[in-house]
């Protein structure tokens, strides 16, 4: 059975808390649509090239700059979608 | 107060041994970016490198030093730069034993340039490698200070890559506190997987060798070498050829974020101003400023609009990386010592690579090299990750 | 420059009141490890959720200073090592990864002026800042630069301080080379063991430091090192301190010394509180924290809060007291591995 996109996002969501080390977030607790750069995460240029990194390991998937990054890196949602397209 | 000069210099980079042969190539416009031959990482085949041609083995010859064990590369090339620093100041056995003679080094990476012994010895993979007591910042130091025998006060400074010029600084006012009669300032910093890694995680090396202050400049080269200063007290160097004064310095923290400098360039506008302010100099004088320029994006934006706040018409500037890519914590006294002779020499060298130069404020940039110029005073930057930034003015004599 | 606030993290409970009132943490083993702080309520989680140990405790005991204590001209910070447990996680990322794509927030953690950095940030303060990563003497290199610019009249208060933290790796470096005990030992059993080598602390230490003020813990009255010297340097080198500062050689009432078990290291604190100073109280601290790079950044410290008037913990510290010598000079004497030697002189 392939992973279905809730099962995707969640993994996702661990991955992204145990990446960036968010202390006291829980992936449950980010939605699809929250920015991921806005102020709930408070993310910062530093972390999309930690995403980036993320993206390759876990999926093999390859963002080559953060200017790229910029369009995918938005929430939850664009980046599934991304993996969804782009996963071998 | 002391004055304090400039006695003596050594340098060693990807522009060769000796400040001679450097500045024969920074007036031909030749640089010294390009393959590197000695330094394994993945990245060579890839990424251009401003690296010292010479093997650990040559610089262990070198620097006649065979006998000692797990001496690491930036530590040799400290040996190789310093040796010419006390030669050509003519510095005398007694001169350095005294204890009114100090030494103030720095470096980023010391020995963990030799990163597989390292990975080997922290993670306890094998038998202890010959550098297991080498890897610490300040060891190069400690050995300088027993290979050259040097008898009075040390220290081992790390602002990345600023340290060097913080080591001109704190150099210069020991002996105006009356503390110190001459002190050897400087750095070296050797290739290591480390900082090319480090700096590729972040996306700041360029494919080709920097462009800075080009429009079309997209990151950094990395670079390798060493640079010490010898200062003395206007007392003890009365009869002695000088090179230059050191006049100004200023210290300032950009305190926005480890590693990139803020749009108002706060540590920039401060560190220059403060060192203008140090010696009383109007931003007027200044004839010639060696810049950081790295060849980033946001460190070549932010510096020039720094040089539009602090002089408003920009005096003339280039970015001697060009030749020699980043040498991290040796850079400011790399850089000092090439401005020095620049200024002494009374030539501009060629900001290399600047094809569409940023234009934001004119183009100050050294685009052509020119000589007869007079030049009076000069400013060289250097600042780094941490919001470390530092201004040194030198003065000719 | 008088130290007017203070702060500690330490094997020791130095951050709570706890280390003051008398009570003492035993450590057994050749790791002393600090007991870290809940964070959370002082550093936003998402500048914690990046820190490194070093920087964790850097800023664990500099943040609150600079909250408590405003207008602070410049920060200078004494680390040898800095966050050497990120610098080695992003080594072994390279060569596990074989330079592959890497994350960077281990590098940028990594650089020992991050903690310098992250205060100045934390701070808004644009002022003087920089790093001493002298190996042992990096710690005394902060406090002669804030002595410096208190006497050229370019600061008026400072935080500085001494940081080092313990990571598998540089205690693998250093057992390495031959730093450590091969056997466990008792802290309170430390001092006088007396075998090779010594034991792994860690710790942060910081201080308010003032050009001018009318309250204050202890007084830094001056600092003077010393790499690689002879036994007649040493002594040479009390002397110069003392006629710097006009203090008589019977005024020292008190030696600190750095005593910490390893008998070779030993024969160079025995000459100086036998033969240079045998009249005097004799204190030491290694076995409440630890050897470590910027291990005298605890002296200062601890010596601040006795000459403060602090004499709860006094029984463990002492190894020889002298009836009627109260304390009012504390002389720290230190040297890590018998190459970086230090004097820093205290005073009531």
């Amino acid at each position: 059975m392939s992973q279905t996109r809730e099962e995707l996002s969640l993994e996702l969501k661990k991955h992204i808390v145990e990446y960036l080390n968010l202390l006291d977030i829980k992936p449950e607790e980010i939605n699809d649509d929250t920015p991921l750069f806005g102020p709930d995460l408070g993310l910062d240029s530093i972390d999309s090239v930690e995403l980036i990194v993320l993206l390759d390991r876990e999926y093999g998937v390859k963002i080559n700059n953060p200017t790229e990054g910029r369009t995918i890196l938005v929430d939850v949602n664009t980046i599934v979608d991304y993996i969804l397209a782009n996963k071998k | 107060m002391e004055r304090v000069f400039v006695t003596g210099t050594g340098v060693v980079s990807a522009l060769g041994i000796g400040v001679e042969s450097s500045i024969a190539k920074l007036r031909n416009g030749e640089s010294g970016i390009g393959s590197a031959k000695h330094f394994t990482s993945k990245y060579t085949n890839t990424l251009p490198f401003g690296e010292v041609d010479l093997s650990n083995d040559q610089l262990i010859d070198l620097t006649r030093c065979a006998d000692e064990t797990g001496v690491s590369r930036t530590t040799l090339l400290a040996y190789l730069a310093v040796g010419q620093a006390i030669d050509s100041s003519k510095l005398t056995i007694d001169e350095l034993k005294s204890i009114r003679t100090g030494i103030i080094s720095s470096t980023t990476v010391g020995g963990m340039c030799h990163t597989d012994e390292l990975y080997t010895d922290a993670n306890l993979k094998g038998e202890p490698s010959e550098y297991v007591r080498s890897y610490g910042l300040g060891e190069h130091t400690t050995r300088l200070i027993k290979k050259f025998e040097i008898g009075g006060f040390s220290s081992t400074i790390n602002t990345a890559c600023s340290s060097s010029a913080n080591a001109v600084m704190l150099g210069a006012r020991l002996i105006k506190s009356g503390r110190l009669d001459r002190v050897i300032v400087g750095g070296s910093d050797a290739l290591a997987k480390f900082a090319v890694n480090g700096f590729n995680a972040l996306m700041i090396l360029s494919e080709n060798p920097c462009k800075p202050f080009d429009k079309n400049r997209d990151g950094l080269t990395l670079g390798e070498g060493a640079g010490y200063l010898v200062l003395e007290a206007e007392s003890v160097c009365q009869n002695k050829e000088k090179l230059a004064e050191v006049v100004g310095y200023g210290n300032a923290n950009d305190a926005f974020h480890p590693s990139t400098t803020s749009e108002e360039a706060f540590g920039p506008c401060y560190a220059m101003q403060r060192a203008l302010d140090s010696c009383k100099m109007n931003p007027t004088q200044i004839d010639y400023i060696n810049a950081h320029g790295t060849g980033t994006v946001n460190n070549d934006e932010t510096e020039l609009f720094a040089f539009h706040k602090i002089f408003g018409e920009i005096p003339a500037f280039n970015s001697t990386k060009s030749y020699t890519g980043h040498t991290l914590a040796a850079s400011g006294a790399i850089e000092s010592i090439f401005s020095i002779a620049m200024m002494n020499n009374g030539e501009l060298y060629t900001n290399l690579r600047c094809s569409e130069p940023l234009d934001t404020f004119g183009t100050p940039q050294i685009l052509d090299y020119k000589a007869g110029v007079e030049i009076n005073h000069i400013m060289t930057n250097s600042f780094g990750f941490g919001g470390n930034c530092t201004s040194v003015i030198y003065s000719k004599i | 420059m008088y130290i007017t606030d203070l702060r500690s993290i330490s094997p020791q409970k130095t951050y709570t009141n706890e280390f003051l009132k008398g009570e003492l943490v035993h450590h057994d083993g050749i790791i002393f490890n600090v007991t870290e702080p809940d964070y959370m309520e002082l550093i936003p989680r998402g500048l914690l959720r990046r820190m490194g140990k070093a920087v964790r405790m850097g800023v664990g005991t500099g943040l609150p200073l600079i909250q408590n204590n405003k207008n602070i001209d410049g920060i200078l910070m004494g680390t040898a090592n800095g966050g050497l447990e990120n610098c080695i996680d992003f080594l072994n990322q390279i060569v596990e990864y074989d330079e592959g794509m890497l994350t960077p927030t281990n590098f940028v953690q990594s650089t020992p002026n991050a903690i310098a950095g992250q205060l100045a940030l934390m701070d808004q303060n644009r002022g003087y800042n920089t790093t001493y990563t002298n190996g042992g003497h990096a710690f005394e290199n902060t406090l002669l630069d804030a002595l410096l610019l208190f006497e050229e009249g370019n600061a008026k208060k400072l935080l500085i301080g001494g940081i080092e933290e313990i990571s598998n790796y540089n205690y693998n470096i250093d057992f390495l080379a031959d730093h450590y005990k091969e056997v466990a030992v008792g802290n309170f059993d430390l001092i006088d063991s007396l075998t090779k080598g010594s034991v792994c602390g860690e710790g942060s230490n910081m201080f308010i430091v003032e050009s001018e003020a009318s309250q204050y813990y202890a007084k830094i009255e001056d600092v003077e090192q010393l790499t690689f010297p002879k036994e007649e340097d040493i002594e040479l080198c009390v002397k110069s301190i003392l006629e710097r500062n006009n203090i008589q050689h019977n005024e020292i009432d008190t030696l600190m010394l750095g005593m910490n078990g390893d008998i070779d290291h030993n024969v160079w604190y025995e000459h100086v509180s036998e033969q240079l100073f045998p009249d005097t109280n004799v204190l030491t601290f290694k076995h409440l924290v630890g050897e470590y790079r910027t291990c005298t950044s605890f002296a200062v410290w601890l010596s601040a809060h006795i000459l403060n008037g602090e004499r709860s913990f006094m029984s463990s510290i002492e190894k020889r007291k002298i009836e009627n010598k109260p304390i009012q000079h504390i002389l720290i004497y230190n040297h890590f591995d018998e190459v970086n030697h230090s004097f820093i002189l205290l005073k009531k």
